[in-house]
């Protein structure tokens, strides 16, 4: 207890504010329930990807990923103190509170809310289909299933990676390999596209895949290959970017950052970070060579590759945070990064989670993922293994990190 | 069927008072009585009328039972006892006993001497209620009459508070009250035994939420004191005697020793030795650490914190007070208030609610000009803060308290029917019971399925031992006696013994049938044919030729004589006791169909 105390007593200068929860089950995905609310359209043509959202927070969604069947899927309300942009004097609530929830057969290893729907997608093993479910909180706080979007499983194929969009109607982006990705129509379940690259990289495990706009998409395989693809175009995918250092055992995955109104979705650095902890950052419309390359300071024993979670921070220009390797979360600025692949120092690291609660023999807890708050600049949600959930905002150190 | 039901009295849906009834076996019981605290009139009380029409109340209920002493939990107790009219026992522990008539009165004094309302309970009407309360131990089971007994069990929360278990022959229910699962600095957690009630009561306010931990709200809390000593700024921390006090005093008094902090604490002498007082009392209601403290040393001696005189208030520069009471009514609390709200680098952290018309709530709602007397306008310049640090249990909390109770049925009260759907279908889903959820005013039916214990004879377990494998306890057995209720008890014997007791005799059923059969020979040849044939058929059992020419098949009797009228027919006469009823009734359809052809 004597660490945990004295981690308690440091915090008060490291952070502005600092929440600690336990889940009953732990989760390996915090997502924003983003009630992106249509207000416009930002100048032009009026055109299905220039409307003007205003971001809005409806809650979090967390879910278990656990082996037996039963795994809840929760959405909660954070508590008064992080909706808000700024903190306000007197809140005395600092729970979250569970505004509905769902049970779920299989482990639920990713979740995306559907935009302008009351719907959400989940994926999990033991194979690459999706399950949709429908929150309703007016009249009941059971969040359920609805149906069930099946792919074919070839052999190997494991659990599908997702994102969504709603442009045209509700779309859902998912594969779980390289050779074949496809967006299917959520309510109707219909295919619109499908797309994937040939044997021998279509072998490759997917590790992350996005949409960028309503009709570009990059995928990240587990070796750091970066692909695009525009649905525009009958050639599907196109390699962008080649795996950025020896293939090795190392497996990547991606984070992106959503462009600000007007800009182009491209114009945003792709970040790839390696279970070795090398973080290589990419511009989309000059993928010959990389923007930045650095190397994260984390422990070389590497703990595996499951929980690698890397993600741009919305609000502070250059800053991203990196996850996955203990039971830490780092912060790093990299503005001031060059392509030498050299160790960066990190801007802060968050240990809350290395003084787990139920402490003691077991295995340190591991972080299984982290998010940013979408206005407040130095606010991150994290979980870990143990079953914790952290809500941390910290404190900008004016010379080096503490 | 027998069945428990269970009414939450209340108007709405409106949580905020804790009273129930509970109708088990016969018996009524009244779980709290609290006070609703939002409201100014009549609706703060629980509607009695629900019960008073069925009568006297003292007639009606068996007994009421009180959880703890908050307020929305016995707040109403003196004005149903009093006012409406109950002089039945009123159970509840040691501690709340002592606490309960003190907030009651400082109620009463807010609400009728600061506010000036008339339809409210009297000092002497407290007075009078506590009169009528019996104290219980933890684990004591109290006889309320021959067949209702009731047993508290620990439930953290704050000083006394404790979760009841109500039980009548083999069905029980346990209302929890408020509780917390996790261990606090001055108070355990919650605990029950599998006690397997029927019905388990609780809470589905916390049920939904998920607490941020301890150590943080500390954190938070200490952060906001240290800011404002930082600065130079004084901190007013108004405090009940009891409970978070001692844990606020031991945090800083940690934090001040590591920091090496130099501002002064102080604590009002009131404080002192009231709290000393009741935790000398109680001490065993607290938890390990603290009764370790008390053993070694006075409650209060820390290096840091020292007694505070009303003169240090003028002093300059940055310090901490504790002082009572808790809602800045009236006394130390308030004077230092008035001293230090002009200054807006001082700060008054409220630690817990506040009844309407205090100061406390007044400022926590945002006034910042408030009328003191003399109609005397105080500015508040300084920083109001309310800290949370109630222990209630929330969702994970709730599954376990299940988990080690092991009820058959869960009921929710203070909840809403539609938003509670899925903490139902996830009680209902792990546990396997069934979860309900009235509304305020409606009762609830929840069907049991009692035990009923019943003594066996020895004579009559040895018999049924003899026939088969020794009983076991895994394995229902099919066995047969008779069953004796006499005055309340049952008891399984064996018949004889039955009749033996109850003075009957006993009477032998004998049944006779005739078969008649074709056979023109004598009538012995006729008897030899049936024997062979029966012997041939009927292997397994024992089939014997008499010397008076009778087959006796077990203890079946066959005789054949002749036909009186007809010499080609044979009349067999089959004869069997009441017992032998299958074997008789299956040896006559065999003869029925005949004797086979074929030559002796």
């Amino acid at each position: 207890m004597e660490a945990a105390d004295e981690w308690l007593l440091q915090s008060l200068r490291l952070y502005r504010d600092l929440h600690t929860f336990e889940l009953q089950a732990p989760t390996r995905l915090i997502e924003w329930a983003r009630g992106d609310r249509r207000v416009g359209w930002a100048g032009g043509k009026p055109s299905p990807c220039s409307w003007l959202f205003m971001p809005t927070h409806q809650g979090v969604c967390v879910a278990g990923y656990g082996q037996s069947d039963g795994n809840e899927i929760l959405q909660l309300i954070p508590p008064p103190t992080l909706l808000t942009k700024e903190t306000q004097g007197l809140c005395p609530e600092r729970d979250f509170k569970v505004e509905c929830g769902g049970f779920s057969e299989r482990p639920v290893y990713s979740l995306k809310y559907v935009p302008d729907t009351s719907l959400l997608v989940t994926s999990g093993p033991p194979d690459s289909s999706l399950q949709v479910w429908q929150v309703s909180a007016e009249d009941s706080d059971v969040i359920k299933s609805i149906s069930t979007i099946a792919t074919e499983n070839g052999t190997g194929q494991s659990w599908a990676k997702i994102d969504t969009i709603s442009a045209r109607a509700p779309w859902v982006l998912h594969g779980s390999r390289l050779d074949r990705i496809q967006i299917t129509e959520v309510e109707s379940r219909k295919n619109v596209y499908t797309a994937g690259i040939q044997a021998p990289q279509g072998s490759e495990e997917l590790s992350s895949l996005a949409f960028l706009d309503c009709s570009l998409l990059l995928l990240c395989s587990a070796t750091g290959r970066l692909c695009l693809a525009d649905t525009r175009q009958p050639q599907g995918l196109t390699e962008a970017v080649p795996v950025p250092s020896a293939p090795s055992s190392e497996r990547w995955c991606m984070g992106t950052r959503h462009a600000a109104q007007g800009s182009q979705p491209s114009s945003q650095p792709v970040a790839r970070l390696s279970s070795r902890g090398l973080l290589a950052l990419t511009d989309l419309r000059k993928t010959s060579e990389f923007l930045a390359v650095a190397k994260a300071r984390v422990p070389s024993s590497g703990s595996g590759a499951e929980f690698l979670c890397v993600s741009w921070a919305p609000a502070l220009e250059g800053y991203l945070a990196v996850s996955g390797f203990d039971g830490t979360v780092h912060v790093y600025d990299t503005q001031s990064w060059d392509s030498s692949g050299r160790e960066a120092e990190p801007i802060f690291v968050h240990k809350g989670h290395t003084f787990g609660g139920a402490g003691g023999s077991r295995d340190p807890p591991l972080v299984t993922v982290h998010t940013w708050h979408l206005q407040k600049p130095r606010t991150l949600l994290s979980a870990a293994s143990d079953g914790s959930l952290h809500v941390w905002d910290w404190v900008q150190p004016c010379g080096k990190c503490g | 069927m027998p069945e428990i039901k269970v009414t939450p009295l209340g108007a709405g849906q409106d949580v905020g008072r804790s009273c129930i009834l509970v109708s088990i076996a016969g018996k009524n019981v009244m779980l709290d009585c609290g006070m609703h605290m939002g409201y100014n009139d009549d609706r703060r009380f629980p509607d009695f009328s629900y019960i008073t029409q069925n009568g006297r109340l003292t007639d009606f209920l068996d007994c009421v039972i009180i959880s703890h002493f908050h307020l929305d939990h016995c707040g109403a107790l003196p004005y149903f006892s009093e006012m409406v009219g109950y002089d039945g026992p009123i159970y509840m522990t040691h501690p709340t006993k002592a606490i309960c008539p003190i907030l009651l009165e400082d109620y009463r004094k807010i609400t009728v001497d600061k506010k000036g309302e008339t339809n409210f309970f009297t000092s002497q009407m407290i007075k009078d209620c506590m009169k009528k309360v019996v104290a219980v131990h933890l684990h004591q089971t109290v006889q309320v009459d021959e067949e209702l007994e009731i047993k508290a069990y620990y439930a953290g929360h704050v000083l006394g508070a404790a979760m009841f278990q109500i039980k009548v022959g083999c069905e029980s229910v346990v209302y929890t009250g408020d509780y917390n699962m996790t261990p606090d600095r001055h108070l355990g957690a919650a605990w029950l035994d599998k006690c397997r009630p029927d019905l388990l009561i609780t809470e589905s306010t916390y049920a939904t939420t998920i607490r941020d931990s301890k150590r943080c709200r500390e954190r938070d809390f200490l952060k906001k004191v240290h800011e404002t000593v930082e600065r130079g700024g004084k901190v007013l921390i108004p405090v009940f005697a009891l409970g978070r006090a001692q844990e606020l005093c031991i945090l800083l008094e940690t934090f001040w020793e590591r920091m090496n902090l130099k501002a002064p604490i102080y604590f009002s002498t009131g404080l002192t030795e009231k709290a000393n007082h009741y935790y000398k009392l109680f001490i065993t209601w607290t938890n390990q650490k603290i009764r370790k403290t008390f053993v070694q040393r006075n409650m209060f001696e820390f290096k840091h914190i020292k007694a505070f005189d009303r003169a240090f208030a003028d002093n300059p520069g940055p310090m901490v007070v504790f002082a009572t009471p808790g809602m800045l009514h009236a006394g130390q609390s308030l004077q230092i208030f008035r001293k230090w709200a002009g200054n807006e680098k001082n700060m008054v952290i409220m630690p817990g609610y506040c009844v309407q018309g205090t100061v406390g709530h007044k400022i926590l709602s945002g006034q910042r000009k408030l009328e003191m007397e003399g109609r005397q306008i105080l500015e508040v310049k300084m920083q109001v803060e309310y800290m949370s640090f109630s222990a209630h249990a929330d969702a994970k909390g709730i599954m376990q308290l299940i988990r080690q109770a092991e009820p058959r049925n869960v009921l929710l009260v203070h909840g809403e029917a539609k938003k509670m759907e899925f903490l139902k279908q996830k009680i209902e889903q792990e546990f396997h019971v069934s979860c309900f959820m009235p509304a305020n005013g409606e009762t609830t039916t929840i069907l049991t399925n009692p035990c009923i214990p019943v003594d066996i004879s020895l004579g009559l377990l040895k018999r049924e031992t003899a026939i088969g494998a020794a009983p076991d306890a895994k394995r229902p057995r099919l066995m047969h006696g008779t069953l004796l209720m006499k005055d309340n008890s049952f008891r399984l014997v064996s018949p004889e013994q039955a009749l033996k007791e109850l003075g009957l005799a006993e009477h032998q059923l004998r049944f006779t049938c005739r078969v008649h059969i074709q056979d023109p020979r004598k009538e012995h040849e006729t008897v030899l044919r049936v024997y062979n044939h029966l012997k041939g058929v009927l292997k397994d059992y024992s089939v014997q030729h008499l010397p008076d020419g009778s087959i006796t098949v077990e203890s079946i009797l066959i005789q054949a004589t002749a036909h009186s009228e007809d010499q080609g027919t044979k009349v067999l006469l089959v004869s069997w006791t009441y017992q032998d009823e299958e074997l008789g009734s299956y040896l006559t359809s065999l003869l029925k169909k005949g004797l086979p052809q074929s030559a002796p």
